[in-house]
């Protein structure tokens, strides 16, 4: 009896099953790279409602960032400003000026401007800015250089493997108090000293279990 | 020792007659944990209905997935200086409770109150709670309440009421108030009383009444004309080594029991064998959570208990205790009683006069005076029991006798009464029976109802004013020893009432006044002499006027004229026996509903009830031997009738009910409560007799032929056959206090697994004393509101569904007729070695170092595998999306700090994580650790028995540590090696030596 299939078909077995482990990692390798939130958060910029501007307040004008952020050193939240913070400067500053409007307005009717969140961590994780403060993490480790932007962008993926990856070795990321929200500060040669230093000194010993961030 | 401790092993304990029974339907239940057919499913409109919703979220899901979702952030206009946005505040303030007032501690995030904890100063609460203060938090974002003036049934504003009342109240000033009457419910707000004074003396003839369908007693004053007070029983259990309670559940229901469970615990808490405890005697007719507490119990129908009280007097009398009442009693003839019982407890009285102590309650009001005078024969006035004089609502603002709910029904009948205010209450749907105001209100004229819904009688008022709830208004309250508490609201109105004094005020004088200045006033002439304004601070911070309270005024009960008659009336026997053709019907005050006024709350819906263990449902409960003789079982529906009506309920047969009796919960069978609370169980009012009865004789029980099944979680999560709780007598412990370890042999307990390491760092543990839980359900109550634990409705419970995170089991042992009840709170377990941990494929329940077992929410995937591996039965899945129909207000009950679970994820006790953590950072920012006692869980801040202790196990020096290291200590299930960080302390029972294996017998 004839063949049904002529000779070079016994190698397509092999290319088939080539082609596909190759697809599969590829599909494996386009949702490890596209789905994950180093792709999928970071560089996220929303359009807020008032143009305000991180690099002119902070920046140029060096405005603290706990000027408007009050809250950060006490709250788990770091507050986002009440209008009324605007007013104290905007009252007197740029009275009239057309991208103020919207806080003039909030102002004058009591209505609070709503702002879109640019970090956002899901709702089941329970983050809390002051404890990181106390421990010496800085503004600029997790927010990016916003002294340097214009709009707030996410600069870090904020995924949990990130957040782990400080949580076991937490030494690199931390600085003097004084520096908290300084976003120009680089690491000194004796960075690791001074971790190992701090870490005795205040006993820290960042949580890696799951209740460290889960309720 | 050895026969003791066999025997005690051999004591059977059940949870239901049919696992005594060991029915069929028992097994099928047990063995099927989480019960696989979906009833919405079998039926075919409604699987039809599942799938399209289905469908319609799958479309979304789809669709939100594509994108991210915008989140807004809505900071304040301007910030208010106290508010730190993500760090609650706590606030003091009190909650009015009749005339009672609970001092609280309200944790508020962001001006949104949360969470409600006792105020640790005030002298009715201590820092504890009860079901009832919990519950208000749910109350307040009730989507019912009422949101606007109603006309005729028509909405309309604040300005129309008032210009109607001045309209009216030109007409009554002109003929002093003729034709006018306030029906209030009682109240203990020094601002009303101003208030209520106030309209006294501008309307010399208008009529005002005071109806509570729970009444407290009080003992009267001696000067029975112009009588501005009367004095109250503040009952010392603490002190008392013998405590007997003539058909007072002191420890639930009854006012002040929160005070009542942690002195009483007090006197029964033993650290060590020569620890002294209390012993207490109860006498009831049904099985309530004192019953279960009592070391002896004497089940007597409650028209004997008076009858019971003669039979100890006239012991008394014999053994020479001269109670001055020889002669109401008679000295000869038997009683009909066991003997040996009453002779014993005589005896136990007399041994230990000026340390014991005889109890009575709201359910029989004619023996308050003969306790009185028993106690004082005792030698207990002014040791454990003291009085305080206080000035009741009806006998302050109550002229005439007439001035009554009875009154104003016949008054209205006669045409005399134009005008009726109802401040609060419900009397439409509470009334008794004898004193229908449903029908004689129609012919009322104006009719004004003031309460916070639009329920039975506000349906039927011709104007509704919707009452603010206390924690959004300025009011005052009196605890019953006196001490004086503020009320500041919290938030503004949700629905847009007015509070009491506002609506009072108004009524009093035609002045709309704010609350807050009402209040002020009254309080200038409290706050009297120097600076008002840093005195005024001062309370407002506390939440009460802190001051020296000398344990108040001597109470000496007099044994002549009225009062003889009482007592006469008291210790009369009843003569006839009960029979399946005479059944005596007794009405029991909800330890959930209350009156009916929390039945639109659905945690206490679904709070299962201490004894019956029944939720969302009042059922008919009797003992074996009634049903029997009555040819009925479980869930067969009858009808029972007495003189003044009818209902029908479903038989639930509960141990230890006195036999012929049929106990009926109050509170259910609301038309108008609300989309929880209306047309659930049968309204019990409709068949009482008069306001102060709490039984009723003569009912007639037929049956109907249907069936309906309450859902009872009395079997749910059975943990079959196992040495589960562990009691002993007194003096068992004593001879072998380490009994409860040693009362399961095992092998010596090795792992699989290499052991962990918990020796450093913080090691949470908790322990439960069942020699003091009373079985209350504040635990789970409280568990509810911080956790946001959600609600499932009574078909999800028939099916075994319902969430609680800690549950109040409770087991018979003895006699199925009249048994023995051990109450055993049961949260995860947090087992180091955790069974559930080991089967969940995808680690959404895993260890951490501090050894909680923790579930991570967004991991689970659903399989069920751990709860099914959980030899506690803690773990509790979400087989739907309870909270996404929520509507927004109930959402506002939310606790931040604790993720709200979706469907198809487990859930179970965390230890209260939330609070495990901001403890810890807060000790962190001050460079410290964590000290003893800073973290207290929910349901141990709840429990007023302080039964529940949490601590760090890994310091020995902590008080959780210590209790542990107690020889009563045991841990559940031990022998499988799960090494669960929750302990239980053995329940110790202190029976009299004589009565021990004693059978009662009883009349």
């Amino acid at each position: 009896m004839a063949q049904i299939f002529p000779e070079w078909t016994n190698k397509l077995q092999t290319y088939a099953a080539v082609v596909v482990v190759v697809l599969f990692m590829a599909v494996i390798g386009f949702f490890w790279y596209y789905g994950s939130p180093k792709f999928t958060d970071v560089g996220y910029r929303p359009e807020q409602p008032v143009p305000y501007s991180h690099k002119l307040h902070a920046g140029d004008l060096g405005l603290d960032c706990r000027y408007c952020h009050s809250t950060v050193e006490f709250s788990p939240v770091a507050n986002v400003p009440p209008t009324q913070t605007c007013m104290n400067c905007h009252k007197l500053i740029l009275p009239q000026s057309e991208k103020l409007l919207l806080v003039r307005e909030s102002w004058a009717a009591k209505t609070p401007i709503q702002w879109v969140r640019v970090h956002m961590l899901p709702q089941y994780a329970y983050f809390n800015h002051s404890i990181h403060l106390w421990a010496g993490v800085g503004c600029v480790t997790c927010h990016g250089n916003v002294r340097r932007m214009e709009e707030v962008t996410q600069m870090q993926p904020l995924s949990m493997g990130w957040c782990l990856d400080c949580h076991r070795n937490p030494g690199p990321n931390l600085r003097p108090h004084e520096e908290l929200t300084n976003m120009e500060w680089t690491p000194p040669d004796d960075q690791a000293e001074f971790a190992e230093r701090v870490i005795r000194e205040k006993k820290i010993n960042p949580p890696v279990d799951c209740s460290g961030c889960h309720r | 020792m050895k026969d003791a401790r066999i025997e005690m092993m051999d004591r059977e304990y059940w949870r239901s007659l049919d696992q005594l029974a060991d029915t069929p339907e028992f097994r099928r239940f047990v063995e099927q944990e989480f019960p696989e057919s979906l009833p919405e499913l079998d039926n075919p409109i409604s699987r039809r209905k599942f799938l399209s919703v289905m469908g319609a979220s799958m479309a979304l899901a789809g669709l939100a997935g594509c994108r991210k979702p915008v989140e807004k952030i809505i900071p304040y206009v301007s910030q208010p200086e106290e508010v730190i946005p993500g760090v609650p505040s706590y606030y003091a303030t009190t909650m009015p409770f009749g005339a009672s007032a609970f001092g609280l501690i309200v944790e508020c995030h962001e001006g949104r109150p949360t969470k409600i904890e006792g105020n640790p100063q005030h002298p009715s609460t201590l820092g504890r709670s009860n079901v009832f203060m919990q519950a208000e938090m749910l109350n307040l974002y009730d989507p019912d309440r009422s949101d606007g003036i109603l006309h005729n049934n028509v909405k309309t504003g604040w300005d129309a009421f008032v210009t109607f009342w001045r309209e009216q109240l030109m007409h009554f000033r002109q003929n002093d108030g003729n034709g006018l009457a306030i029906l209030t419910q009682e109240f203990s707000s020094p601002t009303l009383f101003r208030l209520g004074r106030k309209f006294r003396r501008n309307f010399g003839s208008a009529g005002f009444a005071v109806y509570d369908p729970v009444e407290d007693i009080y003992l009267p004053d001696g000067k029975s004309d112009g009588q501005t007070a009367g004095y109250r029983a503040d009952y010392h259990y603490d002190k008392a080594k013998i405590i007997l309670s003539l058909d007072a559940d002191f420890l639930l229901t009854e006012s002040e029991n929160v005070v009542a469970a942690r002195r009483f615990a007090a006197g029964r808490r033993i650290k060590d064998v020569d620890s002294p405890m209390s012993r207490l005697y109860v006498v009831e007719p049904e099985l309530t959570a004192t019953g279960a507490m009592a070391d002896h119990r004497l089940r007597v129908p409650r028209s004997m208990i008076g009858t019971f009280a003669a039979a100890v007097v006239k012991e008394m009398e014999r053994l020479r205790i001269n109670t001055g009442l020889s002669d109401l009693v008679g000295l000869s003839g038997d009683h009909q009683f066991d003997n040996t019982f009453v002779s014993v407890l005589v005896e136990d009285l007399i041994q230990h006069k000026g340390e014991c102590l005889i109890v009575t309650g709201r359910t029989q009001p004619g023996l308050q005076e003969l306790a009185a005078v028993l106690n004082k024969a005792l030698g207990n006035s002014g040791k454990t029991v003291t009085y305080n004089r206080v000035e009741s609502t009806a006998s302050s603002l109550q002229q005439h006798d007439d001035e009554s709910l009875e009154g104003i029904v016949k008054s209205v009948q006669a045409g005399t009464l134009k005008t009726l205010v109802i401040l609060g209450g419900n009397p439409i749907y509470d009334c008794p029976a004898s004193n229908d105001l449903a029908d004689a209100i129609e012919s009322a004229g104006h009719v004004i109802y003031f309460g916070s819904h639009v329920n039975e009688t506000a349906q039927a008022a011709e104007w509704h004013i919707p009452s603010a709830h206390f924690l959004e208004s300025w009011g005052d309250t009196r605890a019953v020893d006196g001490t004086l508490g503020l009320i500041q609201p919290m938030i503004q109105p949700l629905f847009g009432g007015k509070s009491d004094i506002e609506f009072l005020g108004l009524i009093a004088t035609g002045e709309d006044r704010r609350g807050y200045d009402i209040v002020r006033e009254t309080w200038s002439d409290i706050l009297k002499g120097g600076d008002f304004e840093k005195k005024w601070r001062r309370v407002l911070h506390d939440g009460m006027l802190s001051q020296d309270r000398k344990s108040t005024a001597e109470y000496k009960p007099k044994i002549e004229k009225d009062n003889r008659q009482i007592l006469a009336k008291a210790l009369a026997t009843i003569p006839t026996k009960l029979s399946s053709e005479d059944i005596e019907l007794t009405f029991q005050v909800s330890p959930k509903l209350y009156d009916g006024r929390y039945a639109n709350n659905g945690w206490m819906q679904e709070l299962p009830h201490p004894t019956s263990k029944l939720t969302w449902d009042n059922a008919a409960c009797m003992s074996q031997t009634t049903a029997r003789s009555l040819g009925v079982q479980n869930s067969d529906v009858i009808k029972i009738t007495n003189d003044h009506g009818e209902m029908e309920l479903p038989v639930w047969i509960v141990p230890g009910q006195a036999d012929y009796t049929i106990s009926v919960e109050l509170g259910y069978g609301r038309t108008a409560a609300g989309r929880v609370g209306s047309g659930i169980g049968a309204n019990a009012f409709k068949l009482r007799p008069d306001r102060q009865s709490s039984f009723a004789r003569g009912a007639k029980v037929t049956k109907t032929g249907r069936r309906h099944k309450p859902a009872s979680t009395q079997d749910h999560g059975a943990m079959a056959g196992r040495p589960i709780v562990r009691e002993a007598d007194l003096d068992t412990y004593r001879e072998d206090p380490d009994f409860a370890k040693e009362m399961v042999e095992h092998a010596p307990l090795i792992g699989i697994y290499p052991p962990y390491d918990y020796s450093k760092g913080y090691q949470w543990g908790m322990a439960i004393d069942l020699t003091a839980c009373v079985g209350c359900n504040a635990c789970t109550t409280a568990c509810q509101s911080e956790n946001n634990i959600p609600v499932v409705g009574r078909s999800r419970v028939l099916n075994g569904r319902e969430m609680h995170w800690i549950r109040v089991d409770r087991y018979f042992t003895g006699d199925p007729d009249d048994p023995d009840m051990v109450f055993m709170p049961v949260p995860c377990q947090q087992c180091e070695n955790a069974p559930c941990e080991t089967v969940c494929p995808v680690a959404a329940t895993v260890h951490d170092k501090e050894g909680l077992n923790v579930m991570t929410y967004n991991r689970c995937i659903g399989t069920r595998y751990c709860s099914n591996n959980c030899p506690y039965k803690v773990r509790r899945f979400n087989f739907f999306n309870y909270t996404s129909h929520m509507p927004d207000v109930v959402r506002m009950a939310m606790n931040p700090d604790v993720t709200v679970r979706c469907r198809g994820v487990m859930e179970k006790c965390s230890y209260c994580i939330q609070r495990i953590n901001r403890a810890k950072i807060n000790a962190k920012k001050e460079n410290r650790t964590v000290r003893d006692g800073e973290i207290v869980t929910a349901c141990q801040q709840a429990c007023p028995a302080e039964a529940i202790v949490f601590g760090n196990i890994n310091d020995p020096e902590s008080k959780v540590s210590k209790i542990k290291a107690l020889k009563r200590n045991y841990a559940l299930l031990a022998e499988y090696n799960l090494r669960p960080r929750n302990s239980y302390l053995a329940r110790i029972r202190n029976p009299h030596p004589k009565l021990k294996g004693h059978k009662l017998t009883h009349g």
